[in-house]
């Protein structure tokens, strides 16, 4: 994707070079232990998604009015400040959704995509470049999630759309036995292993830098 | 000095308007939270008790129970919040029983259980076999109830937290004290009786000479050695001092200790095998 367009570099960025999950290997804990199920790894990425543009434009809106000593907390402050927003807007809207991500939603705050962008990015660049920044590296966290979660549901569930058995599709039929290993803990190192060594070779073979 | 002034009041700022925003955000949300639990509960109490008008909650050391009640104000049955320690951590869940204490339903509300494997204890055929339990039923794993193999700390785990949900409504509720047994009716004789454990029977043999419990010996126990220690002698001494079987059971290993004051008393409402 050549373009000069700057704005579509920082999405694309973020997506493909940048990738948080596959590229930079970033915010681990949510990525491996809330992809049990597609609709909780896309949603886990929706919900810091969010969390990371609004953090982005606030703090790329207030930068020069931060001093460089107190930066830190204050970022924090801003990134936690959106988070519990997020916590209560999911509990009262999505119940679902947020029993399922239980304490990983209030752990986005220590994400450290989200306080990494406002500290490498965002309290350096102008507001609307870090929107796009928060997009980009946003859409690539949440495809990552959407990438592994749906590997370990296929394999480990053999199910696709679950936990809710209402929209639950089996896929293999009934009596299928599902690779239980995939839905586990240990299993998400495996499949994220897996998926690491794939984009390697992609990256590799298409010379992507 | 100037400098710190500065960086303290940038920092009270954004801390001011992080708080107004936030006290904005949960004034929005607490109330929609708030009505959907009340009416997720309504709804599952509905579920159990269409007739249900109105309902009374009582706390009862862990657990919560509301009794049910229509329009005529008559008990329909009880609803029970209850919560246990799983495998991956607490199990919460509602359990619905009728107005003589048998068990019509339970809803899994939260677990933290291993998926695909822990997770059983939410599936309705693990669930069903609760159905029509009473204090009257036993209640055990192994015994009237099954555990499923490869989930058996959760599925014990259920079993364990409905039989004492069970109990506590029939005791506080139903006002089914557990039939005291009077030891001076007993005739003289040697007695033996069982009670199961986790890992099989506990066998005792119980002497009673003229309407008192004179030796209580333990004849076969699989129990955890370092928990059974702490029961036996105990417990057989305890018995054998007060005369009485409903003795303070709290030494650290109150399960063994149970298990023990059951089998006894299993054996002096049997037959005697030596008169």
């Amino acid at each position: 994707m050549k373009t000069n367009n700057v704005y579509l570099q920082d999405i694309s960025r973020g997506i493909i070079q940048e990738n948080p999950v596959f590229r930079l290997v970033l915010g681990m804990c949510p990525v491996l232990a809330v992809t049990t199920f597609l609709v909780n790894g896309i949603g886990m990425g929706i919900a810091a998604t969010v969390v990371l543009i609004a953090s982005n434009v606030v703090i790329a809106s207030i930068r020069n009015f931060i001093p460089d000593k107190v930066r830190i907390p204050c970022f924090i402050v801003v990134i936690a400040t959106f988070v519990t927003m997020i916590d209560m807007t999911l509990h009262a809207f999505q119940p679902v959704l947020y029993e399922a991500l239980g304490v990983f939603v209030p752990l986005i705050v220590v994400n450290c995509i989200i306080l990494g962008r406002a500290e490498a990015f965002a309290s350096k660049k102008p507001v609307l470049r870090s929107l796009f920044d928060g997009v980009g590296i946003g859409v690539g966290f949440t495809i990552a999630l959407g990438i592994l979660s749906l590997v370990r549901e296929v394999i480990g569930q053999g199910t696709l759309f679950g936990p809710d058995p209402d929209s639950a599709i089996r896929l293999f039929g009934a009596n299928y036995e599902p690779m239980l290993l995939f839905a586990q803990p240990a299993g998400a190192f495996f499949a994220l292993g897996f998926l690491l060594a794939a984009t390697n070779i992609i990256f590799k073979r298409f010379k992507i830098e | 000095m100037r400098d710190m002034l500065r960086l303290s009041l940038v920092m009270a700022v954004i801390g001011i308007i992080s708080a107004a925003s936030l006290s904005g955000a949960y004034n929005l949300t607490a109330p929609i939270i708030a009505e959907r639990q009340e009416r997720e509960y309504r709804q599952a109490l509905e579920g159990f008790f269409p007739a249900v008008a109105e309902y009374e909650t009582q706390r009862i050391e862990d657990d919560y129970f509301d009794l049910i009640y229509d329009s005529n104000n008559n008990l329909l049955g009880f609803m029970a919040v209850v919560q246990q320690q799983g495998y991956g951590g607490l199990i919460t869940f509602n359990l619905a029983a009728d107005a003589e204490g048998s068990v019509i339903g339970i809803r899994v509300i939260s677990h933290t259980e291993t998926p695909g494997v822990g997770d059983v204890i939410t599936t309705q055929p693990f669930l069903e076999q609760f159905h029509g339990k009473s204090y009257a039923d036993r209640i055990e794993a192994g015994v009237d109830i099954d555990t499923v193999s490869s989930a058996t700390v959760s599925t014990s785990a259920m079993i364990a937290a409905v039989h004492r949900a069970v109990n506590v409504i029939a005791e506080n509720f139903l006002g089914m004290a557990e039939e005291a047994l009077d030891i001076t009716a007993v005739l003289d004789g040697v007695y033996q009786g069982s009670a199961s454990g986790t890992m099989g029977d506990l066998v005792v043999e119980v002497e009673v000479l003229t309407g008192k419990i004179v030796r209580i010996d333990v004849l076969q126990q699989y129990e955890t050695p370092t928990f059974f220690v702490e029961t036996y002698p105990l417990i057989p001494n305890r018995i054998i001092e007060e005369q009485r079987l409903d003795i303070d059971t709290r030494t650290g290993a109150t399960l063994s200790a149970e298990r023990l004051i059951n089998a006894i008393r299993d054996a002096l409402t049997k037959p005697p095998v030596v008169n």
